[in-house]
């Protein structure tokens, strides 16, 4: 187990540390690299967004993928949340409890 | 500047700490499901020093919670750096809008900063508007707090996780709110919402695509680099229109 922590911790920092390697001696990277680092951010974390939603259209039976009842309504009430108080221990703590409620009904 | 008005402005590390509590509630809920699930499901002997371990040692969400999943079913190595992989590559590129921030910081302090690249740390280094020597020690705090709040989430759940009985289903949805949180904070500005749709629409078209192809378990796990390559590809050729609007900021 040891083995599997540092091999993951060596080579995330490694990954991680591609574009400072690459990049880091002090020439400016390509305009579109900028473009790209500037524009992924949204995008990667919608991508995972629908990660996670991903995950749960798995862990339901075949036929009751289109009844995510529950993890729509408690990621609409996170949204919602988030969106009108600006307050996201406060939209974490409701939206998860509100699922975890939910999902025993759904 | 008079003496007054220093003692009255907030220090980096104040502004660092302040930014970093949402980080706090949610790596702290992550970070203790996390720990709970490692101690529930994870079939391990000392829980509690394996999640402190692992968490300190790479700081990932993702890679957190499918490290339960390895130790549970001891996966082959291969698999496991493949998917670390693929999780990483997101973080190197949030590197690449990182290299000016962290231009000019001490090898070590770059490499910490660079270890500790995570979504939420990511998420309010590029938030913050400070100038550049405040900035990369407002990184470096920022780091430090939030890789602490998750190493200590993992333990503390770990170490609950064995002692309390806990309602293990559902708390996982704390990883998915978070995402939706920082989701709607970064929608709020305008530019942001093209390449969240576009981010958006190429994940859930290659997750269909892959579940039609692999089936659905495997399609999960294998969706991201596909999805961050289809989205990257969009991005570029819609360069033209959306580059002016982003260096505007």
């Amino acid at each position: 187990m040891l083995v599997i922590i540092l091999a993951v911790g060596v080579l995330s920092w490694l990954i991680r540390a591609l574009p400072f390697l690459l990049f880091g001696r002090g020439e400016r990277p390509p305009k579109a690299v900028t473009y790209i680092g500037r524009v992924l951010s949204p995008a990667a974390i919608a991508m995972l967004s629908v990660y996670c939603y991903a995950g749960y259209v798995n862990a339901r039976p075949p036929l009751e993928h289109l009844a995510m009842l529950a993890e729509f309504a408690a990621g609409a009430v996170t949204v919602v949340l988030q969106w009108r108080w600006r307050n996201p221990p406060l939209s974490i703590a409701v939206g998860t409890i509100l699922y975890m409620v939910l999902v025993r009904f759904f | 500047m008079r003496p007054e008005e220093t003692s009255r402005r907030p220090s980096v590390f104040g502004k660092a700490f302040a930014a970093s509590i949402p980080v706090m509630a949610g790596y702290g809920t992550m970070g203790f499901a996390a720990g709970v699930l490692l101690a529930v499901n994870g079939g391990i002997s000392c829980p509690a020093l394996w999640g402190a371990l692992s968490s300190a040692a790479f700081i990932s969400g993702p890679l957190q919670y499918l490290f339960v999943d390895w130790v549970h079913t001891s996966l082959a190595l291969v698999s496991v750096l493949a998917i670390v992989l693929c999780v990483n590559l997101r973080y190197s590129l949030y590197g690449l809008s990182l290299l000016e921030t962290f231009r000019g910081a001490r090898f070590w302090t770059r490499f910490y900063l660079i270890a500790g690249i995570t979504d939420e740390t990511y998420a309010l280094e590029v938030a913050c508007d400070l100038p550049p020597a405040e900035k990369r020690r407002y990184c470096l705090f920022l780091t430090a707090l939030d890789h602490f709040y998750w190493v200590l989430g993992v333990t503390v759940g770990a170490f609950a996780g064995e002692a309390l009985p806990f309602p293990s289903e559902g708390i996982d949805f704390a990883m998915t709110s978070l995402f939706l949180v920082i989701l709607t904070e970064q929608c709020r500005t305008r530019v942001n919402r093209i390449p969240a749709l576009v981010g958006g629409v190429s994940a859930v078209v290659m997750f269909a695509l892959l579940v039609l192809l692999i089936g659905g378990a495997r399609a999960r796990a294998d969706m991201l680099i596909p999805s961050m390559v289809l989205a990257i590809v969009i991005l570029l050729s819609i360069r033209n229109r959306l580059e002016p609007l982003t260096t505007n900021n």
